[in-house]
Formats: C-alpha cells, structure tokens, sequence
C-alpha cells in the first residue's frame, strides 16, 4: 500500500465524519462541492457519491454560512448540525480553511462531531428533576391538607382524625419509598460503570426473595410458584445486594398487577447463550430493555411470569422510563414510585445483563433478567 | 439527459434548483426554530425566527425573477422547462411554510407568558418532529431527484392529521379542565395547525418533484383522515 493510499484508507475509515469542500467564488452555488466525503460523512448526510455539489449534501443553513467564512474569509468556524428522522442527532460542525488550490478553488476541511449523548444526558437530567419534584409535591400537598383539617374543624373529631392519620401514613410512606428508590437510582447510576464484584447464588439468592415476598403474596392471595429449580447451585458475577433488588423489584411488580388468587411463576435457567436467555417462551411481543454488548459469555434467565392484565405493545418502550406508569397507574391500590423497573435496569446495565419484557393486554407479562454466569464461558447453549 | 450545447443553459437551471434546495435548508432552519422556541419557551429565539422571514421572501422573489428569465430568454421545452416551473413553485411553497413557520414563531411569544403546558408541549415537540421529518425527506427528494422518497412523503400525509387530531382533542381536555390555560391553548391549536398545514406542503412538494420527473400530474386521490365531525 502506498503512502496516499494508506493516507485515504485512514480518511475513509475515521470514525467522524469528514468532507473537503471546494468553491470558488462566493455568488456560485453550483460551484460549492464536496470532493471528499468519508464513509460516516457518506452514512451521516445520506450520500452515495465520493464528491458532488455541496447543497445536495447539506443545506442546514448555519453549516453553509460557516462553509463560506472558512472558503472565502480563511477563518476557522463552527456550527451545529442536527439529522431529523427518529433517531435524531446532535453534531458540532467545524470548519477550516484549507487555502487556496494550484486551480484557484478555495477549500476547506469540514468535521462533524457527535454530540448527541451530551445533549441527552443533560435533558435527561432537567426532567428527571422536574419529575423528580413533582412526585413529591403530591403526597406532600395531601399530608398538607390533612394536617390543616386536623388543626381545624376536625380537631376533636375522633372517628376523622383515626381516618385521616391513616391515610397521612400511606402518604408519608410513600414519600419515603419515593426517597429510598431515588437515592438508590442514584447511587446505581454513579457506579453503572464500575464493573460489579463478587460472585452470587441465584438459586439461593431467589428463594430468600421469594420468601420476603411471601407475605405481600399472602395478603393479595396470589401464588408463588418456583420451578423447575434444579437443586444445586448457580454462580453468576454481580452484587449480592443489588441482585436483590432486582428480583425484589420484579416479584413485587408481579403480585401487583396479578388477580387475587392468580399464580406468579419464578423461573431460572442457567448456561444459556445470550439469544436463548433473552428469547421469550410464548409468541407475545417482546422487547429489550437493556441488553449487554455482544461477548461469549453464558448467561442465567430469570423469568417471572405473571397473569395480570398485561401491557399494550405501544407503552413496551417506555416502561424503563422514570416515573412512568401505565395509564391509570398513578392512584389507588397499584400505585408503586414508578422507578422500579429503572432502578431493575440500571442494575442490570451494571452487570453486563439484558433485561426483556414480553407481554400484550389480556395476556400476563413476562419480565426476563440474565446475568453472565460467573466461571470461564462453557457449554453454551444454542437457541435453535 | 443530453448535455446542452450551450453550458452556461445548464448551469443556469442546476443553479435554479439549487438556490430552491438552499432556501429548503433555510426553511426547514426556521421550522425546527419555531417549534423549538414553542417548547423550550425561548423568546429570543422566537424574535429571531420572525426576524429571519425577510430571507425567505427575497429568495422565492429572487427565484421566481431568474425562472421567468430562463423561460423568456431560454424558451425551454419539455423536462427543461418542467425544471424551471417546478423550481417556481417550490419555492412558492417553501415561502408558504416561511410563513406559517413565523406565524408559530409569533404565537410562541404569547405562549411564553402564560404558565408552560408541559405534556402539551411534548406533543407539540413529537408533531414537530414528524412535520421537520417530511420536509427535509421531501427536499432530499428534490435535491437528489428521487421519485421513490417523494413518493413516499406523498403516501403518508395521514399521519400528520392522525397527530393533528389526537392534539386537537388534548387540547379541549385541557381548555375544559381550567379555563385558564385557554389563551395558550388556542394559540397551541393554531400552532398544530400551522404545523399540519406545513406537512400539507411538504405534500405538495412531493407532488411538484412527481410532475418534474415524469410530466404527469398526480391522479390518485391523497390518503386523508379528517375527523371533524366525530
């Protein structure tokens, strides 16, 4: 491979976008192109061609003037370019002057960095506050209420004041559930990159979930129901507390939404590949909440299936959101903090797991988490 | 296509539709402009979108002053002069979209002042989104000549209405609920429209890309949802 050979393949294959743009007066549209265009300028702009006019790939008007003042005034520039369509992205253009060529084209070095993640997290960060205050300002609002009722009228009131001092206590164990499940969200995300240490045993570790669920089962009448256990046990890396959660999180969530007296079923397999832990065992839609990047490893499944109303394949997408629930979820008996399955699948980001739900109205849901096993990969099992 | 004998003919309507593609950039920058300062309650922007108008209007006259030029001095026939018409009436509805553009823009000032509407600024933001998306696939469409993307534009008109509808109806659930919020939710309902009657252009577009490529007008009756009456 020759030198400019070996000089176009490293320009080709960079990961940013890169255009070297030529023009050569500045009242000439037509004269304005590009003869350079990288593989990711040619991904990002939607060109097939290696050159052509410049307005046929860009025509963000922002762009084009910064264009113009590196061709035509020699001074760097800068500008942000954002792609419309659904996954919409964020660049920062910059733009230098290239001088001027043997044929008197003024040219320039176009770069395109993506930005798209900083953009997002701040966003992120500004709702979940906004979210964030606005839960809490509704049982506060009502604990407000009552305490005032409390020091008016209803002052000597007995048979009031027993009622309202009820409902003042959900609301303050509400507020204080919210807070638990905040300050962990966020604790979780501050290490969701540090690798999680130490080995646990699920077999274990899901019978002493199952077991502290027991009660709340008990008092909705609802089943648990864990098989086919293989006696033994299964080894997966992760954090023997947050694990917990995570089952915990799920169980709940199933005796929540199941009918008295329906069944929850819990089930684990282990050695799987990653296709075969996170495949779904009946024909209901499914999607991926969270899913480790692609590896060798085998994995451990933990189902929990339960028969409740199911949700609609268009609120799939956003159950891991914050604060989300499912139309009419806000109130009464069902009313969780809406960051159960967040804090579920920031967990399970952390531990290089997958998360999938599969489920349609009338049907039960099914919540799958896997876990890469702990061990050097082996026997994986290949889902057909 | 046969090259022109004489070069500076084709040069002239290479330049026609690219001024028309440059002020497509320009517009779609005012639409995202217009919505962003609907849902971000930025005032300055929103000054900036009315104020950036002027350049719309100087390119559609400036247009439409070259393709009556090339017609009279050139007398083009047949794909030629489709050419030439067709970049006329882009840039008329591009001027069009300028327009209802700086109109959002105005009503986004008046927005500003009253308390934020959050989840109907979500849904504005989403219809945003959708309207940007069929503009700039529509202009993709005329800058590349490709029939099959303009096309495409044209068959899916429905779904602007479908979220112009589901807005409409949000819109009295909350006009209903407080009557406050009333000032900012009719200015919200034109801003939906304006946006639906923006996609309506980006339709029309798609229709002009059609004649220019094949000289036949479109027959076929267009996808429609109108839900008025329910």
């Amino acid at each position: 491979m020759s030198a400019s050979q070996l000089y176009a393949a490293v320009v080709n294959a960079l990961p940013d976008p890169i255009l070297v743009v030529v023009g050569f007066d500045r009242d000439d549209l037509t004269g304005r192109r590009y003869i350079l265009a990288n593989a990711a300028a040619r991904e990002l702009l939607r060109i097939t061609a290696e050159e052509g006019m410049l307005l046929s790939a860009v025509r963000d008007p922002d762009v084009l003037a910064a264009v113009d003042k590196a061709l035509f005034d020699e001074l760097d520039a800068e500008s942000i370019y954002e792609t419309t369509g659904a996954q919409s992205r964020s660049l920062r253009v910059r733009v230098r002057s290239l001088g001027i060529g043997q044929d008197g084209a003024h040219l320039a070095l176009v770069t395109f960095h993506d930005e798209t993640e900083v953009r997002r997290v701040e966003r992120t960060r500004v709702d979940f506050l906004a979210n964030a205050s606005h839960e809490l300002r509704t049982p506060l609002a009502s604990l407000s209420g009552f305490i005032e009722t409390l020091r008016g009228h209803a002052r000597n009131d007995v048979a009031a004041r027993d009622k309202f001092l009820g409902i003042m206590q959900t609301q303050a164990d509400r507020m204080a559930r919210l807070i638990a499940d905040l300050t962990s969200l966020s604790r979780i995300e501050l290490d969701e990159h540090v690798p999680p240490r130490g080995t646990v045993d699920l077999v274990l570790l899901v019978g002493e979930a199952v077991e502290a669920a027991a009660p709340l089962a008990a008092q909705r009448g609802v089943k648990l129901e864990c098989r086919p256990f293989a006696p033994g046990t299964v080894h997966v890396r992760g954090e023997r507390d947050q694990i917990i959660q995570v089952v915990q999180n799920l169980l709940d969530n199933a005796i929540k939404y199941s009918p008295d007296g329906a069944g929850v079923r819990i089930e684990l397999q282990s050695g799987l590949s990653e296709l075969a832990a996170a495949a779904s065992p009946e024909n209901l839609p499914r999607l991926s909440l969270a899913a480790p990047d692609p590896s060798p490893e085998t994995y451990a499944a933990l189902r929990v299936i339960d028969l409740g109303p199911g949700i609609a394949r268009q609120n799939l997408p956003r159950l891991s959101e914050r604060f989300y629930r499912v139309d009419g979820q806000k109130s009464g008996a069902r009313s969780g903090t809406g960051l159960g399955l967040a804090i579920v699948k920031h967990i399970m980001n952390r531990h290089r797991g997958g998360l999938v739900v599969a489920s349609a109205e009338g049907e039960g849901s099914t919540f799958t988490v896997y876990f890469p096993m702990a061990g050097a990969p082996e026997g994986v099992v290949k889902a057909s | 296509m046969n090259e022109h004998i004489i070069k500076s003919y084709e040069d002239e309507l290479n330049s026609l539709a690219a001024e028309c593609v440059r002020m497509g950039g320009l517009t779609e920058a005012q639409v995202a402009d217009a919505v962003t300062a609907v849902v971000k309650r930025n005032q300055d922007l929103a000054s900036a979108v009315v104020g950036r108008d002027d350049r719309l209007d100087a390119a559609e006259r400036d247009i439409e002053r070259k393709t009556i030029r090339l017609i009279a001095l050139r007398q083009p026939v047949a794909d030629d002069l489709r050419r030439a018409v067709a970049a006329m009436k882009v840039a008329n509805n591009l001027e069009r979209c300028g327009d209802l553009a700086k109109n959002i823009a105005k009503r986004a000032l008046v927005i500003i002042e009253s308390d934020p509407l959050t989840p109907l600024t979500r849904s504005i933001e989403r219809m945003g989104k959708l309207v940007l998306g069929r503009l700039s696939t529509v202009l993709d469409a005329y800058s590349h000549s490709d029939l099959e993307r303009a096309l495409a534009v044209w068959s899916q008109d429905d779904e602007v209405d479908e979220h112009y509808n589901s807005l409409f109806r949000e819109l009295l659930t909350y006009m209903i609920g407080d009557p406050r919020t009333i000032t900012a939710c009719a200015h919200m309902l034109f801003v939906a429209k304006n946006l639906e009657r923006i996609g309506d252009h980006a339709t029309n577009i798609a229709e002009i890309i059609h004649y220019q490529i094949t000289g036949d007008e479109m027959v076929a009756g267009r996808p429609k949802t109108d839900e008025l009456r329910d």
